[in-house]
């Protein structure tokens, strides 16, 4: 639900760094990272752009969103898995020794513009 | 041409903040941020009050903490819906974080969300979680004159909680310097004295809080 606010920011940091790079022209494809312990999810985010994109530099980009897992890994038993929530117990001895890494990346990664002729 | 932009989107965590903020509000629940030095007292505090609260909020909590999860344990201990963060290193709790962890959380089914934060006086200050509540907490053994030695944590606050307060006999701690300071900082903020394991002035705050909800 705070997929809007997050298009809002990532609109405006897309206008931000085109206008600092000094080019014109479409932006027409963008790259994002949305972590799977993010909090966000990729489906609001597209439709929160499918609302707040017209009339702005991104209304015809395209948006690839990688998207990484998390790793849970026990300190009892060493196990190390995929997650895409924080389980509460190792899910192979149950210990609650879980430290997780990752996952909860939130990056605008990179801009690709169709320059305009001078 | 392409671009390498390699930013954080949300450079405003407040505008994530305020979207946990209205979803706190959309499901009634008052959200507190529970912020202290490591040892002041915040789980044990939070125990005293999931007691003096029963029957009149129901609560769920979010535990910050670097590592482990003692603090979850000893919430599940007490039948309160919990979930663990661990912030791997960092020295806060951050929008992004709650609203992560709020997932894990049927917040329809709670009055009262306490998010109880690294134990650190410092950075905590920084992050509006979407609380609608902070509560600073303050041992009587750390010193009256945190106050004025961390002064953002306590500017920032609603309510001090002076924890500890059966071990003022044993400790230099004014009780009166430490209110005027509070006053000086956070003028609106009330000034709790208790003593959570004797459970002595936990029953005015568990009033305070339940008088605050949204």
């Amino acid at each position: 639900m705070h997929e809007v606010a997050i298009v809002d920011a990532l609109i405006a940091q897309v206008e931000e760094e085109v206008r600092r790079a000094g080019v014109s022209g479409r932006v027409v494809r963008l790259d994002l990272t949305i972590g799977r312990l993010s909090g966000v999810s990729v489906e609001a985010i597209r439709f929160a752009l499918e609302l707040l994109a017209p009339g702005t530099v991104v209304e015809s980009a395209r948006v690839e969103i990688r998207q990484p897992a998390a790793v849970a890994c026990c300190a009892a038993c060493g196990h190390r898995a995929d997650i895409d929530h924080v389980p509460a117990h190792c899910p192979r001895c149950g210990s609650r020794e879980l430290s997780v890494e990752g996952g909860r990346e939130l990056l605008l990664e990179s801009i690709e513009l169709e320059e305009s002729p001078p | 041409m392409k671009i390498i932009a390699a930013k954080k989107i949300l450079k405003a965590n407040e505008q994530l903040a305020e979207a946990n903020r209205a979803a706190f509000n959309a499901a009634g629940v008052l959200a507190v941020n529970m912020v202290g030095s490591p040892g002041s007292g915040k789980t044990t505090l939070l125990e005293a009050l999931v007691a003096a609260l029963r029957g009149r909020m129901r609560l769920a909590v979010i535990e910050g903490d670097i590592a482990g999860s003692i603090d979850a344990e000893r919430m599940e201990a007490l039948g309160v819906p919990v979930v663990q963060i661990n912030t791997e290193g960092a020295c806060h709790l951050d929008a992004t974080m709650i609203a992560a962890a709020a997932q894990g959380l049927e917040l329809a089914a709670a009055d009262c969300l306490v998010i109880e934060n690294v134990g650190n006086l410092v950075c905590t200050a920084g992050f509006d979680l979407g609380e609608h509540v902070r509560l600073v907490l303050l041992s009587v053994t750390e010193g009256d004159d945190k106050l004025v030695k961390y002064p953002p944590i306590f500017r920032g606050s609603h309510g001090l909680v002076i924890t500890k307060c059966d071990l003022l006999p044993h400790v230099n701690f004014r009780l009166d310097q430490a209110a005027a300071d509070m006053r000086r900082l956070a003028p609106e903020a009330p000034v709790f004295q208790v003593c959570a394991l004797r459970n002595e002035g936990v029953a005015a705050l568990a009033d305070w809080l339940a008088q605050r909800r949204p």
